[in-house]
């Protein structure tokens, strides 16, 4: 039965997922966190920052992880497989028609429309996670470090990630 | 062919780390340049659609590009070959972290890392406003997404919905 709930929950998560990467945070946040209780708001932000050092995209980073966390490896296979399922059905269909369909103009619009959704869902995943990432005055510290270094100094997300966690070790609490 | 499909997107997928974004330029390298499968026209159109379409960019470029390279076939080598090193990576990860997540060391990394995976989501959050064509006409539009799914925890479920709804609405008029 669970395997069934996490397939279709990450089915859901594939289905509307749309913008890739950190617009996808929100929607796992509201099925994972929210809704099914399978990771604390603490857990969710760990497996952000793993997805972020492991290779892959983060939706397929966090579905094998919670899968596995909850079911093992069959588990962490069966949500791997749950969420890209839809890409696997929409993906196809559109390969054959997205010549055509891209002129109509409510599919234009509709695009147009999205773009400006998953500016609103980047931050509605940073206001989740704000209050459980920086609480004191060490996290907010390092906060403003990592954001000055990848905004104006364009440092990638990996190495950024990489001296945090030293920086952690040295100077972090436990 | 199909394992030269395969073996070319699981070094795509092996040696890219921190999403879709830093992929599609080594994807096209490989696909366009190296391998000469598809021609740079066809990828670019691929790549809008696998924009347009839901779930992870660079699954969505992979399955684009294997169909068009080998049909039913090359689609799921290219798939597979994507997806293969994070799913292995991740499992290990998982099955290691169990062990050590109360470790001392752990822990004090991870009082770090948090707070960087903020910073991580708040630079795109100012990339992707640019490019998104937000202005002050449109802003409340975002702003009331992200109070209604950040603040109230409604479901992005429904904003997409209606959000889709609205611009079909829309283009009707």
């Amino acid at each position: 039965m669970i395997y069934l709930n996490m397939i279709f929950t990450f089915f859901k998560i594939g289905l509307f997922s749309f913008g890739g990467g950190y617009a996808i945070l929100a929607m796992i946040q509201q099925e994972v966190v929210i809704k099914n209780a399978w990771l604390t708001e603490a857990e969710f932000v760990q497996i952000v920052a793993i997805s972020q050092m492991t290779p892959g995209p983060i939706a397929i980073n966090a579905a094998t992880f919670i899968g596995y966390q909850k079911a093992g490896i069959l588990g962490g296979l069966l949500c791997t497989l749950g969420v890209i399922l839809p890409s696997l059905i929409i993906m196809l269909l559109i390969t054959v028609s997205y010549l055509k369909l891209r002129k109509q103009r409510w599919f234009q619009m509709i695009f147009k429309r999205l773009r400006l959704l998953s500016v609103g869902l980047i931050a509605a995943a940073l206001i989740m996670v704000l209050g459980h990432a920086v609480e004191n005055a060490f996290a907010v510290i390092v906060f403003a470090a990592c954001f000055i270094a990848t905004w104006r100094f364009k440092l990638n997300p990996f190495t950024m990630l990489i001296i945090s966690a030293v920086v952690g070790m040295i100077f972090g609490t436990a | 062919m199909l394992f030269k499909i395969f073996f070319s997107f699981l070094k795509i997928g092996a040696f890219t780390i921190g999403g879709a974004y830093a992929m599609i330029p080594l994807i096209k390298k490989e696909v366009c340049e190296k391998q000469a499968w598809i021609t740079e026209e066809d990828f670019l159109d691929g790549l809008a659609a696998a924009q347009s379409c839901p779930g992870p960019i660079a699954v969505n470029i992979s399955i684009y590009t294997g169909f068009h390279v080998k049909g039913y076939p090359g689609l799921l080598m290219a798939v597979l070959g994507t997806i293969l090193p994070s799913t292995i990576s991740i499992l290990l990860i998982a099955m290691l972290f169990h062990r050590y997540a109360d470790q001392v060391l752990v822990r004090k990394a991870f009082s770090a890392l948090r707070p960087a995976v903020v910073a991580l989501i708040a630079v795109p959050l100012i990339d992707m406003a640019r490019k998104s064509g937000l202005n002050q006409k449109n802003a409340w539009f975002p702003f009331t997404i992200a109070l209604l799914v950040g603040a109230l925890t409604v479901s992005p479920v429904y904003v997409i919905l209606a959000t889709i709804a609205f611009a079909v609405w829309e283009a009707r008029r």
